[in-house]
């Protein structure tokens, strides 16, 4: 299977005021079109400040992030915006979504900025098609505040599927819900990698998350600690992953 | 109590550019009251010192109407007159002087005759040096600070007098100060005994006799019986009240205007403070959440906020000093240069300079307590709540407005102008209270308008329309409060453009009414009515009709009048004049056989006077004449200070000793103009005649209205400049209060301009509305100006011009506030929207 993204070398330093923090120090990882990849790590390690790096959303301070062939660091932020909107979708835990715009809105704002008319054609089906998908049929004129909040976050993966983008990015989106719903969105992000092939990062402090991954990269302090290969599995079984995690000392 | 106040001061530098537009907003505020207070105090002084200058302590002038001045006969009457205590007469006249050494004439003087002992009992004249004249002895005099010095005079100088009679020396005995008594003789004034002054000029009349009544009588009593003794000569009769209300009565329009923009502008600074406030202590209520939860009480709270509010009044204040000293000198030296109201450099005591400060910080803190009371209620639970969301407990309160109204209105009453009386005070509340229901219904529209006006943007950006309208609409108040301000300030635009247009459609409707004819030829000395001009001009191919029009000064139981020599047959056929009273045609005729007078209304009003009155006039010598009152018109021709008595020919030349026209009404042919004009205005030249269309006469009245208009407006903007301040602050505080949303926006794709255009479409849509709703209020306010007092006008020509600058201004003044805002939130930072606080 192709790469799809790619990172060398990648090192991040934040530096507010008078400190500095490390919060990369030297990724590298390819991930391949149609894999399910988990981000596992203690609290600080660098997992969100990865994923914004691989998702185009801040620049490293060094090393390079390869994204559907484009390197990242060499565009202009608007060239980044644009990839970002075309290629990526994105999760984060809290706040997704646009208060003022409803459901159908919601997910159809990214081809809004883009210039497009989702009420038109093609980009209508699609929406109704990922509305579908992660059952929100029935719920299209609701506005944010009138769902719960694992809908909410189901509205959110609808929109970042919405695009077809090149691959998928979730910080945490199950860190705000509870067992059953964080199950929901987990199924919903995994009938698109299974069915659709699409490709999903997700960030997770939840073995039981990461259990739907193909494959778990462990984090630890800037860097890429481990890599646990679990393959693909219907069931999403959590021991083999625990008993690995567990020889790792997490 | 006072522990939270350090962290109140954090609160402030933490939103630099927030804390500075409000600064600048109170300190505009404060600028705007503190100018108008000085440019009413700087009017008011300067009527008060002409007051003083003219009639000193004097209860009563009876002053000469014509050169020759009173008689002796009449001075005696005047003396005799029951309740007179003290007569002083004096005699003014002008003359050149030689100089010390002789040689070469050095400019004219003004020569003031006094009577050495009566004179000073109503007069003041501080001596800077010397001593005083007296009427024995060798020939004396007493000369001013000024020409002392421009002519090189002192004490013991010699000075040549002549005029009439012989060259007379006269001695220098002292030294007046300053400009000395007369106002108008430019500083160049010679004192002296009125027995010599009557010598110089070889005369006997006095130019005017100053009265002080018997104590416990009362001056009115005193007019009356002199009106009934003064028979001899023409005179016109004045009290100080009298003088001091007809200087008023020129400034009381102005003053009051200015007071109530002057107020409109501290209210919309008041708008400012509350809005700012009210965002701060929504930004902040987790923050005072912690505050409440750590243990800080509710009192603790309320000083919090308003330690925060005092700060911002005093510097506002204090900076509102400094802009309002420069802003009232560039006030009045726009009075000056408009001629609007009699104005000099105002001596401001410190305790006017603190009333204005006194009032910025007060209406600051009136403005602070309603968000420094919500503040309050805020409970520890807040600290708890993940998202930021404007609740509707902790929305601003459109209510309080009302009370921020009544206490900028109250404290407007107690620096109104004295000379703007209580019809005016009236006059501007019902304007003021008229901007606050516009601004408190103004909630109702703003989704509506909102929807209307975002048409536009619609085809070309629809999801920054949608967006921005719906934020837009999220905080109602907050919105209303924003464009609220926009809306006031426009709305004075509005207002005073309809005014001025309404004023300028009704001075070119007045002369088009009483002048027969499309064309004016002045003359710069009168023309007899037996030279052949009219006859000349008449004969010009493509004239209709030529009539000659005097204007000239009459004198009426002792009051000024204007009056016009008019030939009433003209009138006549070119159908001019409205008559209210009295038969048109009678009344016409009448004028060119005599013996009759046609009144304006306002004059017949004012004196009184109705159809078949009679007016009896007194000339030099024992001449009298009277006149019928035969018409009342609705307008008459504008004399120089009111509106005409009109008179026949027969009778002004007979009697006012008029010698003839200083202008002619020239009407052309139907359809002849184009063609004649030319040719009329040649033969109008040779005639050594000055020829004008009446459009350009009506032309120069209107620019000098549209001067004062001018300034009214300049000074209005403030008010928009301060609410463009408030647009800052809010659109500011939205980016800010949206940074998650915003973020997401990005993340999903949008870019950082996408993201500015959005809050520029925002600010569009704010100004848009805000202009809507200001020229609606505008409109309505303007009608109420004119309404008031005159009877209610409500149909007035809309100032179509004005309201498109309006809308225009409002448009332009929105978006260049969102600049800021929109730098601001194109350079959010995603990740840091994103994340967890
Ligand atoms: N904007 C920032 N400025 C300074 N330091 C930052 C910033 N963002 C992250 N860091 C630091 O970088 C390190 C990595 O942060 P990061 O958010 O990537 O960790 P994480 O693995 O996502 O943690 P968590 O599981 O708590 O979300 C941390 O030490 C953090 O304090
Ligand atoms: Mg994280």
């Amino acid at each position: 299977m192709p790469t799809i993204l790619q990172a060398r070398d990648l090192t991040k330093l934040y530096q507010p005021g008078m400190t500095s923090v490390d919060a990369l120090r030297g990724v590298s990882l390819d991930i391949q079109e149609g894999e399910f990849v988990a981000l596992m790590g203690p609290s600080g390690s660098g997992k969100s400040t990865l994923l914004q790096l691989l998702g185009g959303l801040d620049q490293p301070s060094s090393g390079d992030v390869i994204l559907a062939g484009q390197q990242i660091s060499r565009l202009s932020e608007d060239q980044a915006t644009r990839l970002r909107r075309s290629e990526t979708g994105f999760v984060f835990q809290f706040f997704n979504l646009i208060p003022l715009l409803d459901v159908t809105e919601n997910i159809g704002l990214p081809f809004r900025i883009a210039g497009q008319n989702p009420n038109k054609g093609e980009l209508k089906t699609r929406i109704a098609d990922v509305i579908d998908l992660v059952d929100l049929k029935g719920k299209e004129r609701h506005k944010p505040d009138q769902l719960s909040a694992g809908e909410q976050q189901r509205v959110a993966v609808a929109r970042a599927l919405v695009t077809r983008p090149a691959i998928l990015f979730a910080d945490e989106p199950t860190g705000n819900l509870d067992y059953h719903t964080g199950l929901e969105l987990l199924d919903a992000l995994w009938a698109s990698c299974h069915d659709r092939g699409q490709t999903v990062v997700l960030v997770t402090h939840d073995s039981k998350a990461a259990a739907y991954a193909d494959r778990v990269l462990v984090m630890n302090d800037g860097r890429i600690h481990d890599q646990i290969v679990l393959g693909r599995r219907e069931t999403h079984e959590t021991g083999p992953l625990i008993a690995r995690l567990a020889q790792l000392g997490l | 109590m006072l522990a939270l106040v350090p962290l109140a001061w954090r609160s402030l530098t933490a939103r630099r550019v927030r804390t500075l537009l409000t600064v600048i907003g109170i300190a505009l505020g404060v600028g705007m009251l503190y100018a108008s207070l000085a440019t009413s105090l700087g009017i008011e002084q300067a009527v008060d010192r002409t007051v003083l200058e003219m009639i000193g302590r004097a209860d009563l002038r009876v002053a000469a109407f014509e050169e020759q001045g009173l008689s002796e006969a009449s001075v005696a009457a005047i003396r005799a007159t029951p309740g007179v205590a003290l007569a002083a007469p004096s005699l003014e006249r002008r003359l050149y002087v030689r100089r010390a050494g002789g040689g070469t004439a050095a400019g004219p003087v003004t020569v003031l005759g006094i009577d050495p002992v009566l004179n000073p009992q109503v007069h003041d004249m501080p001596l800077v040096n010397g001593s005083a004249i007296t009427s024995a002895g060798e020939p004396s005099a007493l000369i001013t600070e000024r020409l002392a010095r421009e002519d090189g005079y002192g004490i013991g100088s010699e000075l040549t007098l002549q005029a009439a009679g012989e060259p007379m020396k006269i001695k220098i005995v002292g030294i007046v100060a300053g400009d000395g008594p007369i106002n108008g003789a430019a500083g160049r004034t010679v004192i002296v005994a009125i027995g010599l002054a009557h010598k110089v000029f070889a005369a006997t009349g006095v130019t005017r006799v100053d009265i002080r009544v018997v104590d416990g009588t009362s001056p009115t009593t005193v007019t009356a019986a002199l009106t009934s003794r003064l028979t001899a000569d023409p005179y016109v009769l004045s009290t100080p009240p009298d003088l001091e209300a007809s200087l008023r009565a020129t400034t009381a329009d102005f003053q009051a205007t200015l007071a109530m923009i002057a107020a409109v502008s501290l209210f919309v600074g008041a708008f400012l403070v509350f809005n700012t406030l009210s965002l701060t202590v929504i930004e902040r209520s987790r923050e005072v959440g912690l505050l409440r939860a750590a243990g800080a009480t509710r009192l603790q709270v309320l000083w919090y906020v308003m330690s925060g509010a005092m700060v911002l009044g005093v510097l506002g204040s204090l900076l509102g000093l400094g802009t309002g000293a420069a802003l009232g000198s560039l006030v009045g030296m726009g009075v000056q240069a408009t001629g609007a109201a009699p104005y000099e450099q105002p001596r401001l005591s410190a305790e006017t300079v603190a009333i204005a400060a006194w009032i910025g910080l007060f209406v600051t803190l009136v403005a602070a307590l309603e968000p420094a009371w919500r503040a309050t209620r805020i409970t520890a639970i807040e600290s708890l709540r993940l998202r930021i969301d404007p609740g509707s407990a902790r929305r601003a309160r459109l209510r309080w407005l009302v009370v921020i109204f009544v206490s900028v209105g109250a404290v407007g009453l107690l620096a109104w102008p004295r000379a703007a009386g209580d019809l005016m005070a009236l006059r501007s509340l019902a304007v003021y209270g008229l901007l606050l229901v516009a601004t408190i219904l103004s909630p109702l529209f703003i989704a509506p308008l909102a929807r209307i006006v975002g048409l536009p943007f619609v085809v070309l950006m629809r999801l920054d329309e949608r967006l921005a309208r719906g934020s837009l609409s999220r905080d109602r108040s907050r919105t209303a409060l924003t464009m609220g301000a926009l809306s006031v300030g426009l709305a004075m635009i509005v207002a005073i453009g309809g005014v001025a247009q309404e004023a300028r459609a009704t001075a070119t409707a007045w002369l088009a009414n009483v002048i027969p004819g499309d064309e004016i030829a002045t003359s710069i000395r009168p023309v007899g009515l037996g030279e052949p001009v009219t006859v000349a001009l008449k004969a010009i191919p493509g004239v209709g009709s030529v009539t000659p029009i005097a204007t000239f000064d009459i004198a009426f139981r002792g009051v000024r009048l204007d009056a016009a020599a008019v030939v009433g047959a003209d009138f006549l056929s070119d159908n001019r004049l409205s008559f209210e009273e009295g038969s048109r045609s009678d009344a016409l005729n009448g004028l060119d056989t005599g013996g009759s007078a046609i009144l304006a209304r306002s004059t017949a009003d004012r004196l009184g006077l109705r159809v078949g009155s009679t007016m009896a006039f007194t000339g030099g010598a024992g001449k009298a004449l009277n006149l019928r009152v035969a018409g009342i018109v609705e307008r008459s021709i504008p004399g120089r200070s009111g509106e005409t008595v009109l008179v026949g020919w027969t009778d002004a030349t007979g009697f006012f000793g008029i010698d003839g026209a200083d202008f002619f009404a020239v009407r052309y042919l139907p359809g002849r103009q184009a063609s004649t004009q030319g040719a009329f205005e040649d033969a109008a030249r040779s005639l050594a005649l000055e020829p004008a269309t009446l459009n350009r006469v009506q032309g120069a009245v209107t620019d000098a209205l549209g001067r004062v208009f001018g300034l009214f407006d300049a000074l209005a903007l403030i008010a928009v400049l301060i609410a463009a301040l408030g647009i800052v602050n809010t659109l500011s505080m939205s980016v800010l209060e949206r940074v998650r949303e915003l973020g997401i926006l990005r993340a999903t794709g949008m870019t950082g301009r996408q993201v500015a255009r959005m809050v520029m479409v925002e600010a569009g849509i704010l100004g848009l509305v805000g202009s809507v709703i200001g020229i609606g209020t505008g409109l309505a306010a303007g009608a109420m100006m004119m309404g008031l007092g005159t009877g209610f006008r409500i149909a007035f020509e809309p100032p179509w011009l004005i309201m498109g600058l309006a809308v225009a201004l409002g448009f332009l003044v929105s978006m260049a506030a969102a600049y800021y805002p929109a730098r601001l939130a194109s350079r959010i930072s995603i990740i840091r929207a994103v994340q967890f606080e």
